[in-house]
């Protein structure tokens, strides 16, 4: 039985943020966390899966102790990260979202050389390291010059190699793809996997779907702060196999789409994505045998066109929607904006 | 070849002005959501006054007239207006230019059909009105500590004023364009800059006691020289020796021909320089 | 298995003092890519002393005349010493200040601050890195300065108590370091580092005695600058050197009381900084700017 390396208790926490109408503002209360409990057991790539504004960087932050809880526990690498905060910092290799964090006048190895001290790595080791790192994400081209002439994947994956500058037991990862091109992204989570055979722990969070599901062994969705649900991949969705998913492609107005989700049967309906006035529509059903003829009708006698159906095999994605009734790429932005939690950046 | 308009985006000259009002409206609201450094402004201004004046007394000849200390305060107090001018249109329209870049606001206000040029003047007029209420501030501050200030020939005055802050806009876009190309740098400029005019346009003591070589060979070539000479010998009621530089209606000429001239002139460098840094893509880097 | 408990990472003494020196390089570094401000510093003092020598000179109407109503006010004729020196012990505590405040908010904005935050360094060494580099920075400035500053302005600093001048230079400066702290915590909390560091220069040099001595001020005002440790410096630098009055009568009373401060505000500074750290941590985190 693995050891539990990352648990929170009940961990909750509250912003005070300033509303701002012109000259005058007004103060209200954000819930960023409410009372999550995670257990993430030693060797494992966890998945954190939620929309921005979802709480995932504002709960990073806490087990990081860049934050401190409004209230509950947590523990890292068996540290409470109240008490034991420098032995916390000490077991974690962390990536924030964006690729700041650099010295834009530094050199990418002076700057994993002034980290490296950061972390309490000795001289020689550090060297060492960089050497290794240099290998590994192939840093050749660019390592010797300063961080400004980078382009900004090239940032990135220097900001990957300060995380990776301690060999810390647990790599927590937020968002590390997010504005890197396809083949370094494709790079990185390989590294990432290989790094996790060598018995990293991983926490790893993301709002793309796919990249969990290559990536994670068992994943945690978080909205509005809360974790609606956790487990394997699988598992999440054997959670659907009850329900069927038809994806409609065509051209949907969005009265359709509320009309669709009036049928008995529907359990929700959600536009995934808009694009040149198409839309695609993701209806999950309890039997989509008994509800297409329904839905066709629907669709139909709204004036909208259909030109592809397909019912297809469920996904983290799907999941999400049967849980929360939106969609996780579209939207997402407003809702959080709306929601008023802060945005990751 | 036709285009299908500009979607939500108005380009009338109503719109214009609409724009212009919005942009400063965001500049005064930034400043309100600086307390702080609103309040310090003002404190740094006080304090200024206070140490001159400190300092000029431990150099009082006991028993000197009241008259002359007022005027040693208005040579002061004067001299600072201009300065507080320059620095505001050097320091904020250079430094705001330069932390819209640092955090990449400055791209997305170039991504929208507003005119660079409105956007700036905006900055700008932001600038001055708040710089305005200071230098009011200040000599208000100083008549109550020597007990009223000369006020001679306040219209001229106000006109000299005027045609020197058009000159000093013109400054400040310059400062602009030279930020885009400086980046970091530009702000040891800036300081540097200040520091330079202090001294060389003798803004806080007459031009007198600079040694002859520093007038002849530097503060004649400064347009802002003749612009704190003219302003402080009207309100001082022209005084023996004053203005010191050169009679005054040459001194106004020059001042007019630097408020008409260098704004023109400022914008098209600044233009000039802002086409460059699109075609090399550095307007966003920082 | 192959990873260790805490990685690479070997808490030691020794990797401590690693810290300390890796900041210190790193500062050293950056600031050597920026060429300009190093030439600002050397400009700044000379102009700041410029200003009083030149109002003097107008007010008292010749250079006769100035020594004269100078010596009368202050005790000394030697007026162009008495302002560099308080240019130059100025220039000291600014850039203390600066250093510190200024290193605090670019951290934010950069997102390096963050970054140091995640890393298991505790803040007395980030902070002692820092304040060496400091140390460093002021004492070349000052050397500098007073160097140009006594050709340009035509004096002989190498006059009076040089030894006990520099005492007062030397112990000055750790009370110093305890109120960049203070500042520090204060531009973590407002954010507007730019207005406030601006202004807190003119606060310091108002308070210190730059351009006057302190007893120009009204009786309120004095004890408000005496509070004030960079005024105990100040004064006693040009005290030793231009045979002033100290404060209290003699040099030790003067120093004994600097370093009372050198012994406390540190403490305090530091404890301040700490606690506004975690107050930031309870609420909106030490990233946001």
């Amino acid at each position: 039985m693995p050891e539990i390396i990352i648990r929170t208790e009940k961990l909750s926490k509250n912003f005070v943020s300033k509303d701002r109408k012109g000259f005058r503002s007004k103060k209200k209360k954000v819930e960023a966390l409410k009372d999550v409990d995670l257990e993430i057991e030693e060797g494992e790539i966890f998945g954190l899966l939620g929309p921005n504004g979802a709480g995932k960087t504002t709960l990073i932050k806490c087990l990081t102790t860049l934050l401190i809880p409004t209230s509950g526990r947590a523990w890292v690498n068996g540290f409470d990260i109240l008490t034991q905060d420098n032995l916390v910092r000490a077991s974690l290799g962390t990536m924030l979202m964006g690729e700041r964090g650099l010295y834009w006048k530094l050199t990418g190895r002076e700057n994993l050389d002034y980290f490296g001290a950061l972390y309490h790595v000795p001289k020689k080791v550090r060297r060492r390291r960089i050497e290794e790192l240099k290998e590994l994400l192939e840093l050749e081209e660019f390592l010797d010059r300063s961080v400004e002439t980078y382009s900004s994947g090239q940032k990135m994956i220097l900001a990957f190699a300060k995380a990776l500058i301690n060999e810390a037991p647990i790599l927590i990862l937020d968002e590390p793809t997010v504005t890197m091109d396809v083949p370094t992204a494709r790079k990185l989570r390989r590294i990432v996997m290989d790094l996790n055979e060598r018995g990293h722990t991983i926490l790893y969070t993301t709002h793309l779907m796919q990249e969990a599901e290559e990536l994670c062994d068992r994943v945690a969705i978080i909205d509005h702060g809360e974790i609606i649900a956790h487990g394997t991949p699988d598992a999440l969705k054997a959670s659907l196999v009850t329900e069927e998913t038809i994806t409609l492609e065509g051209v949907i107005p969005q009265k359709v789409t509320e009309d669709i989700r009036s049928i008995t049967g529907v359990k929700a309906a959600t536009v995934t994505s808009e694009e040149d006035g198409r839309t695609s529509v993701s209806i999950v059903t309890e039997d989509s045998r008994l509800l297409l003829p329904k839905i066709i009708e629907k669709v139909v006698g709204n004036g909208a066109t259909v030109d592809f159906i397909k019912p297809h095999e469920v996904t983290l994605e799907d999941v999400f929607i049967a849980k929360t009734g939106r969609a996780l790429n579209v939207d997402t932005r407003v809702v959080a904006e709306r929601e008023g939690g802060p945005s990751g950046r | 070849m036709a285009h299908r308009g500009f979607g939500l985006a108005r380009v009338g000259l109503l719109q214009r002005l609409s724009t212009f009002l919005t942009m400063s409206k965001k500049t005064i609201m930034e400043f309100s959501r600086y307390p702080v450094a609103f309040v310090a402004t003002f404190a740094q201004v006080f304090l200024i006054i206070l140490m001159f004046l400190f300092a000029a007394f431990a150099f009082t000849t006991p028993g000197s007239e009241l008259a002359q200390g007022r005027q040693i305060a208005g040579v002061m107090v004067y001299g600072l207006i201009i300065q507080l001018f320059l620095s505001f249109t050097l320091w904020e329209v250079g430094f705001s230019v330069r932390e819209e870049q640092i955090r990449g606001t400055l791209e997305s206000l170039y991504m929208s059909p507003a005119s660079r040029f409105g956007s700036l003047i905006s900055r700008i007029f932001a600038i001055l009105l708040w710089t305005s209420v200071m230098a009011v501030f200040a000599v208000l501050l100083v008549s109550l500590l020597v007990n009223g200030l000369p006020t001679a020939n306040f219209l001229l005055a106000m006109v000299v004023l005027l045609f020197t802050i058009f000159g000093l806009m013109g400054l400040g876009l310059l400062m602009a364009a030279i930020t885009i190309r400086l980046k970091e740098s530009a702000q040891f400029l800036v300081s540097f800059l200040q520091f330079f005019f202090i001294i060389f346009a003798a803004m806080f003591f007459p031009f007198g006691v600079l040694p002859d070589v520093m007038v002849d060979y530097v503060s004649r070539y400064l347009p802002v020289a003749y612009s704190v000479d003219a302003f402080r010998s009207l309100l001082l009621g022209l005084p023996a020796g004053f203005p010191e530089l050169l009679p005054l209606t040459q001194e106004i000429l020059i001042i007019v021909l630097f408020g008409i001239l260098a704004p023109p002139v400022s914008y098209l460098l600044y233009k000039e320089v802002e086409r460059r840094a699109r075609i090399q893509g550095t307007l966003g880097e920082y | 298995m192959a990873v260790e408990k805490l990685g690479l990472t070997r808490m030691s003494r020794r990797s401590n003092l690693d810290i300390v020196w890796t900041v210190f390089k790193a500062r050293i570094l950056i600031i050597s890519r920026y060429r300009g401000s190093l030439f600002l510093e050397t400009l700044i003092p000379l102009v700041f002393a410029a200003l009083p020598i030149l109002i003097g000179l107008s007010v008292a109407g010749g250079d006769a005349a100035a020594s004269a109503n100078f010596n009368r006010q202050v005790g000394t004729p030697d007026y162009r010493l008495y302002m560099l020196l308080g240019a130059v012990t100025f220039v000291v505590v600014s850039i203390m200040l600066w250093i510190v405040g200024f290193w605090i908010r670019r951290e934010m904005e950069m997102g390096t601050l963050e970054a140091m935050y995640l890393a298991p360094a505790k803040r007395l060494y980030l902070v002692s890195g820092i304040a060496t580099y400091a140390f460093l920075r002021s004492l070349i400035a000052f050397a500098i300065a007073l160097g140009v500053g006594s050709l340009v302005f035509g004096v002989n600093p190498f006059q009076g108590e040089i030894a006990l001048a520099t005492a007062f230079l030397f112990v000055g400066l750790i009370p110093l370091w305890g109120l960049a702290f203070l500042f520090g915590a204060f531009i973590l909390k407002v954010k507007e580092a730019n207005s406030v560091v601006n202004s807190a220069q003119w606060v310091v040099s108002f308070f210190m005695g730059v351009f006057f001595p302190i007893a120009f001020f009204p009786p309120f005002l004095q004890w408000v600058a005496l509070s004030f440790p960079p005024t105990w410096m100040n004064n006693g630098v040009r005290a030793a050197l231009q045979d002033l009055a100290f404060f209290f009568g003699t040099w030790y009373f003067d120093l004994a009381v600097l370093f009372v401060f050198a012994a406390v505000v540190p403490f305090l500074g530091y404890s301040f900084f700490l606690r506004t750290e975690h107050h930031m941590k309870k609420n909106e985190g030490v990233g946001q700017y």
